[in-house]
């Protein structure tokens, strides 16, 4: 499906189908829905957390930066801040992969968004027919550079968080791939276009409740929301993995949690809450990319902001009692709505054509 | 030459690297934690512990960085100077410690305060526990990571500490007990503006039992934790609301009543767990039973003096004016050159955190012989030493928070 | 309130007199170890005064008495009369006995102050002998782990509770550590 203006700036590149493809794709991944909205989402939903918060513990939050909109900008002129700060840099540090991994962790967190469409109107840079299984095998390998981060710094509180990361990892990934699988199991497609389609009728909270609960969960144990914000305690190991971390470094750091909470958000999203419906594509750049997008944005919205809430009520898990949430609560969720979704399909309640 | 020192250094640095997981005595590859006095869950103290991947082998607390000599210090000062003294390390509820000395120093020289002073004393040690308790409360929830309980424990406590600012002057340190009396007299509005703070607490209380002592997780973090039996609490001479909830019922207000408390009405909450839940259940309750005891207080206020006939006699016309208008005690001289007789004497006092113990010795000059002072979080103290153990690493400030443990105080 | 007065003076003199009571059958469980067992009515104490070598065994009765735990260790400075006096503070946490305390005081020289340590007995008093010893170089025998609570490594071999420390004053334009 293609839109005349698209058609003219193929036009206007001329011959090379690859150039206008390398183009399109820059700025998709760039500007819109790329690094650019990422970051502004990520700032705004780090003051709505903040403010959230603030009104539920009786005090005002973020205001003193633009006063006239509720300091809006707060997430904003803390990132500039951070990028004046120092750098510093631990003697003893294993320095290459203490500096490169929040920028790979990054790298990771957001290369999904090049097989994620966000309309139906355009197609993500790199369209694939088995999408949903790339993003999730893609995104499931950010954490592994938290773990790096914590043992690349030189600090005993360091390690003890990797070691936390590390353990929560394994509890809480497999649940999110499970749930996962099963909703491609109802929806038979792995194709983010025609999971959205096929939420016409119901969409797939209601299709699938266990699998919604159990990937969410999974997703706020992900990003380090309360009540699993573990490997970054603050009382009992200083900041976890990114205690040596100071400057820009801890700006990526700490905008790292919300990036991922973006990413699994939007998926979520496609896959639960019908993405772009009722909006089906329409011609023209605002009814075929711009609207549709705006309403995955807002869905996604929703989700972070209940995500981001939990701040307000729950204190944190110890250790060994989130593993054990995961291994049997979340896990168990996980396998009963594979066996709901195998039951739906094969007992005739779900069908394609 | 050049060469075996460049493979010296080599193997030096190889075990700089492995210098932490070497064998202890106890023959386990232990990690030894520092968490020091610049961690954002130690306080003004460094916890030693060994840990054994996440069990706790050994904990030793290193107390002392806010070590005042308060104790050295009241000897080279008159007695009127040490009572801001004795308020400070224990910032929280800071006039049961005024109370305490002053009540020993009474007991030497032989005068007892009277009855509307007791009760002013009475009102504002509670009022102070109200906050202490809350201050308490309010860094276990930090502690836990739920920054609701934390923000919700300060601005609470707020409304108590501007009560004590009408009554006294100040907000923390007020200096309000002197010998023979109190200093000031309550205003007119002050009734009111209780009553309608201890109404306000009460609502409050509902809300604090929603969202944090009925919260899931923080029951998980909080149930069977830290447990401390009876005999063990007994035996290490435990203090305070960690005493009651492990089943005894020990509070100095009943047992060696001292200012008003015979005469008022309240009940001591006991618990029988001795977990850290049940710690902050006993601390919930007894706001609720210092609630009662402000009430009672104030129904049963006598009116009259607020300083000693004997003291009052020497004001000279000026000071005499000024607290028959105001109501207001300005210091006479005696208390610059105040000579008790020769002696000692022992007071102690129940404050927020448990049973405070001050014993005078007294040669007849104006400057204490010695002056020996014991707070309750320094007899807490031994607990990190004997109770951690066992636990993983995460309980370390449930346990830490759940004591209400205040360094200033233990080290004075 | 004024009712409540002589009934509060009438209820302090019943006080007195069952303290005194006490005083006497302590004295005679004491019997033999205990120099002095005096009753101190105004502050609800009863003083029990033992000489250095029956401490441990004036603690072992009083504990099977009851008094279970010690709430305060620590030492008076006499350098006119060339003794240090050990004072321990125990309580009870008992329903009879909770309502008073008994003050163990005990005598020791100066020069070589040595007691016996309590912890068998009262752990409780494990942290503040180690308080006792750095301030006045009490040396607790058969403490499990003497070393300094409260003090830097700095005041090593100066016992600052004594009175002859002089504490260090700054003068103008001197820097740290005035005590070396």
């Amino acid at each position: 499906m293609m839109l005349p203006i698209v058609m003219l700036l193929k036009e206007i590149l001329g011959f090379n189908d690859t150039i206008y493809r390398t183009v399109v794709g820059l700025g998709y991944m760039i500007i819109y829905p790329g690094l650019l909205l990422v970051v502004v989402i990520a700032a705004l939903m780090l003051w709505a957390e903040r403010k959230i918060v603030a009104l539920v513990q009786l005090r005002y939050g973020p205001l003193w930066v633009s006063r006239r909109i509720g300091g809006a900008l707060q997430g904003f002129a803390d990132l500039i801040r951070f990028s004046f700060q120092e750098v510093i840099i631990p003697r003893r540090s294993d320095v290459i992969p203490f500096l490169l991994s929040p920028g790979l962790a990054i790298l990771f967190s957001m290369l999904p968004l090049a097989f994620i469409p966000i309309s139906p109107s355009i197609h993500p840079p790199v369209y694939s027919d088995l999408a949903l299984l790339v993003v999730i095998a893609i995104i499931s390998l950010a954490p592994i550079f938290i773990v790096i981060m914590g043992w690349a710094s030189d600090n005993k509180f360091a390690f003890v968080g990797s070691l936390r990361e590390a353990l929560l990892i394994v509890s809480y990934e497999i649940p999110l791939i499970i749930s996962i699988i099963s909703m491609a199991v109802i929806y038979r497609s792995l194709d983010f276009y025609e999971i959205v389609e096929r939420q016409y009728m119901l969409p797939g909270m209601i299709l699938n409740p266990f699998a919604f609960i159990a990937s969410f969960i999974a997703v706020l144990r992900t990003t380090s929301r309360f009540p699993f914000e573990i490997s970054e305690a603050e009382s009992e190991i200083v900041a976890g993995p990114y205690t040596e971390y100071s400057g820009l470094m801890f700006g990526l750091s700490m905008g790292l949690a919300y990036i991922k909470l973006y990413v699994y958000t939007l998926i979520l999203s496609l896959v639960f809450l019908g993405g772009w419906l009722p909006l089906q594509g329409g011609e023209g750049i605002l009814l075929g990319f711009l609207a549709p997008s705006l309403v995955v944005i807002i869905k996604l919205s929703l989700l972070s902001l209940v995500a981001v809430f939990l701040r307000a009520i729950y204190g944190r898990y110890r250790l060994d009692q989130a593993v054990r949430l995961g291994w049997i609560y979340v896990l168990g969720l996980s396998i009963v709505s594979l066996i709901w979704s195998l039951a739906l399909v094969y007992g005739g309640w779900v069908r394609w054509e | 030459m050049v060469a075996s020192s460049i493979a010296i250094e080599e193997i030096s640095k190889e075990l700089i690297q492995t210098r932490d997981l070497g064998v202890t005595e106890e023959g386990e590859r232990l990690v030894e934690l520092q968490i020091g006095p610049t961690h954002p869950g130690s306080g003004h103290m460094r916890i030693r512990v060994w840990v054994d991947g996440d069990i706790i082998v050994r904990c030793d607390p290193d107390i002392g960085f806010v070590f005042r000599t308060i104790e050295k210090l009241s000897e080279n000062r008159i007695y009127m100077k040490t009572i801001p003294l004795v308020e400070r390390p224990s910032l929280l509820d800071t006039t049961p410690m005024t109370i305490g000395y002053i009540n020993a120093l009474e007991k030497l020289m032989g005068i007892e305060p009277p009855p509307r002073a007791k009760y002013l004393r009475t009102m504002l040690a509670e009022l102070t526990r109200i906050a202490s308790h809350l201050y308490g409360v309010g860094i276990l929830s930090i502690f836990l990571g739920h920054s609701t309980g934390f923000m919700w424990g300060f601005g609470d406590r707020e409304l108590f500490v501007e009560l004590a600012n009408q009554l006294s002057g100040a907000r923390i340190t007020y200096a309000y007990v002197v010998p023979g009396g109190v200093r000031r007299d309550m205003p007119q509005s002050f009734p009111d503006d209780v009553e309608k703070a201890l109404r306000y607490m009460e609502r409050r209380l509902k809300d604090w039992y929603k969202i944090f002592l009925n919260n899931p997780v923080i029951e998980d973090r909080l149930r069977e934790v830290g447990v401390l039996r009876k005999n063990d609490a007994v035996k290490l001479g435990i203090t305070g609301p960690n005493l009651r909830a492990s089943g005894v019922d020990f509070d100095v207000r009943v047992a060696d009543p001292y200012e008003a408390y015979d005469e008022l009405d309240f009940m001591v909450p006991v618990a029988e767990e001795g977990d850290a839940y049940a710690r902050t259940l006993v601390r919930f309750e007894e706001i609720k039973q210092s609630i009662n005891i402000i009430r009672d207080a104030l129904k049963k206020m006598p009116s009259g003096d607020i300083i000693h006939p004997q003291i009052a006699r020497m004001f000279n016309p000026l000071m005499k004016k000024i607290y028959e208008e105001t109501r207001r005690v300005k210091f006479p001289g005696i208390f610059a050159s105040l000579k008790p007789p020769k002696g000692e004497a022992t007071a102690r006092v129940e404050a927020g955190r448990g049973e405070a113990l001050f014993h005078i010795v007294s040669d007849g000059s104006p400057r204490p012989y010695r002056f020996r002072w014991t707070t309750p979080s320094y007899r807490n103290v031994i607990l990190f030493k004997y109770m951690i153990p066992g636990h993983r690493l995460a309980d370390l400030p449930a346990i830490y928070g759940s004591l209400d443990y205040f360094p200033p105080e233990a080290d004075r | 309130m004024a009712s409540q007065q002589p009934q509060a003076s009438q209820q302090r003199l019943a006080l007195g007199k069952a303290l005194e009571e006490l005083a006497t059958r302590l004295s005679e469980h004491l019997k033999g170890v205990a120099t002095k067992v005096e009753a101190d009515k105004r502050s609800m104490v009863i003083n029990i005064e033992v000489d250095r070598s029956r401490i441990l065994e004036a603690a072992k009765i009083l504990s099977s008495l009851g008094f279970d735990h010690v709430k305060s260790l620590t030492g008076v400075d006499y350098p006119d009369k060339g003794v240090i006096e050990l004072m321990v503070h125990i309580g009870s946490y008992s329903r009879g006995l909770r309502r008073i305390m008994a003050i163990l005081r005990s005598k020791l020289d100066r020069k070589d102050p040595r007691a016996p340590t309590l912890t068998q007995i009262w752990p409780s008093s494990e942290l503040q002998e180690r308080e006792a010893w750095e301030m006045f170089g009490i040396v607790f025998e058969g403490h499990p782990d003497l070393r300094r609570l409260l003090l830097p490594e700095e005041f090593e071999g100066l016992w600052p509770g004594r009175k002859d420390f002089e504490i260090p004053t700054r003068k103008a334009g001197e820097v740290e550590e005035p005590w070396k």
